[in-house]
């Protein structure tokens, strides 16, 4: 996968767990052009690992002289967030993928319900530039945990005015989805960004009030889930690897050395999909990509969240 | 026809199912199929959300649902004498409808696309929409040629209502303008024409 490589030209703490970088292109020049919702996959070495984290992009679109991500500080981070924090300084030198989308706003929309919570405002960001830009109908309503960690709140209010609502959940301030949803014109498009619950409370209230399949968008950027290390085979490679405990089947048939292709690694967009030839335990499938009967054929695994409880598992890459 | 051939943009329909997350369901039919059809589906239940059904009762032939469906239609029916009257009362409907309506639409293929059209200008897509196709298999044909759009074709081979043209009718079909593609069918061969048979009874 061809990469960009990119210098920081600047760090703004947004807010205590928010850093904002923006980055230009090592070479000068103009970075390509990207839509509302995209993403980039900025690739870490990390004590010689290479570490590869999704970050959305949040400037204008129309705007191609930088690039603009945003990185919370994982309590929990397995390295990269921690990373970006600690490590990356103005000047630093990054690696990173082209823009791919795959939150994009549905064209069509007659208007567009935006749901943040936390640091999912930041894919917004950029959406809001081109709704804004093509004078499309839109809601912002984005909830955060406490008046200090509301990024980026100040620039939304001036640019959103009376079309962003803010919930503080310390103040005891929650949104209402199912009176939020029920009072929507036909054609309005629901879009959620944020901590899982969240993204799940949207989905099942937008599906138990009618609301069509294609009319509910979600992103979500979460970490591979650890667990037991195993064995993985990689068939067409006539390689053996180990896949340890905290890091993902994507990460290290990578660091084994094998091109493996990957897109958004958070299990939405199925690019990475890999097909199982054989293993002696149980598939542990974490996708939103896969259908209910594939997941339980047994016979494909999306390896940039999905994993094994087994000794061994053989897959065809 | 070739077996095992199919054309994917050709509309595969269902019958009409009650969606059952729905807060509200417009129905709408024409003719003594769709009356039909309406009936199967409050067989299936009444629904508890609210429900207007939109009848263009034109065929006032041997049968007419139109009294059925006033006794099995709890609320919301309202009968059309024609189809463009119908046409134009889902126009009326949907601008104050909200985001948990579903649409039920059961009728002729030109009747069920005309609707779809209305409601992609409220950002309903056409798979939104529950179709169900009744009474005939008559199809819209859209000239290649001169992009006239000649309706009720029953036959593989039709003349073109705007240019004349002899049109072989195909499976191809445009959601956007609910019509098969017609091409000329004599184009090389200048009045040598298959034989012209009705298969879209």
């Amino acid at each position: 996968m061809s990469l960009l490589t990119v210098t920081v030209a600047a760090i703004e703490q947004v807010t205590p767990l928010v850093k904002h970088f923006t980055l230009m292109k090592s070479d000068g020049g103009a970075l390509p052009a990207f839509s509302g919702g995209s993403h980039v996959v900025v690739a870490m070495n990390i004590n010689g690992r290479t570490h590869r984290n999704p970050y959305s992009l949040m400037g204008s679109p129309g705007l191609n002289e930088a690039y603009h991500i945003s990185v919370r500080l994982q309590e929990k981070s397995r390295g990269g967030s921690a990373f970006m924090h600690e490590q990356i300084k103005v000047g630093s030198s990054l690696q990173i993928t082209y823009p791919v989308n795959l939150f994009a706003l549905a064209k069509r929309a007659h208007k567009h319900l935006l749901i943040a919570g936390g640091i999912g405002i930041t894919p917004f960001i950029s959406q809001i530039e081109d709704l804004r830009r093509t004078g499309a109908q839109y809601e912002l309503h984005y909830g955060y945990r406490s008046p200090e960690h509301g990024a980026f709140n100040d620039v939304l209010k001036q640019r959103c005015a009376e079309r962003a609502h803010f919930y503080v959940d310390s103040e005891g301030q929650r949104m209402d989805l199912r009176a939020l949803f029920s009072q929507q014109p036909l054609g309005t498009h629901v879009y959620v960004c944020g901590p899982n619950a969240m993204v799940v409370a949207v989905l099942e209230t937008a599906r138990a009030l009618g609301w069509p399949e294609n009319h509910i968008h979600s992103e979500q950027f979460t970490a591979p889930p650890m667990g037991e290390p195993f064995t993985l085979r990689l068939a067409a490679s006539n390689m053996e690897i180990m896949v340890p405990a905290e890091m993902s089947m994507l990460e290290s048939i990578e660091a084994a050395g094998v091109d493996a292709p990957y897109l958004c690694r958070g299990g939405a967009c199925g690019r990475c999909e890999l097909e199982v030839l054989s293993t002696n335990g149980g598939l542990m499938h974490h996708d939103h990509f896969l259908t209910d009967a594939e997941k339980a054929s047994g016979k494909k695994i999306m390896p940039c969240v999905s994993r094994a409880n087994c000794g061994y598992l053989e897959v065809n890459i | 026809m070739e077996r095992g051939y199919w054309i994917r943009s050709k509309p595969v329909y269902s019958t009409l199912i009650w969606n059952q997350q729905a807060t509200a369901h417009l129905v709408v039919a024409e003719g003594v199929g769709g009356g039909m059809a309406v009936l199967k589906l409050f067989q299936q239940m009444h629904p508890e959300h609210p429900i207007t059904v939109l009848y263009a009762d034109h065929e006032q032939g041997s049968v007419d649902y139109s009294a059925t469906l006033q006794r099995v239609v709890p609320e919301g029916l309202q009968l059309y004498a024609t189809d463009g009257a119908a046409l134009q009362a889902v126009k009326a409907y949907l601008p104050q409808a909200r985001m948990g309506l579903r649409i039920y639409v059961a009728g002729s293929e030109k009747f069920m696309w005309e609707i779809a059209g209305i409601c992609t200008e409220y950002g309903i897509e056409n798979d939104e929409i529950c179709k169900e196709l009744t009474g005939t298999l008559a199809r819209s044909v859209y000239c290649v040629h001169c992009k006239g759009i000649t309706h009720d074709v029953h036959s593989n081979v039709t003349a073109c209502v705007d240019c004349g043209r002899m049109l072989f009718v195909r499976d191809h079909f445009s959601r956007r303008l609910g019509a098969y593609m017609g091409l000329m069918v004599d184009a090389e061969a200048p009045g040598v024409l298959p034989e012209i048979e009705e298969i879209y009874p």
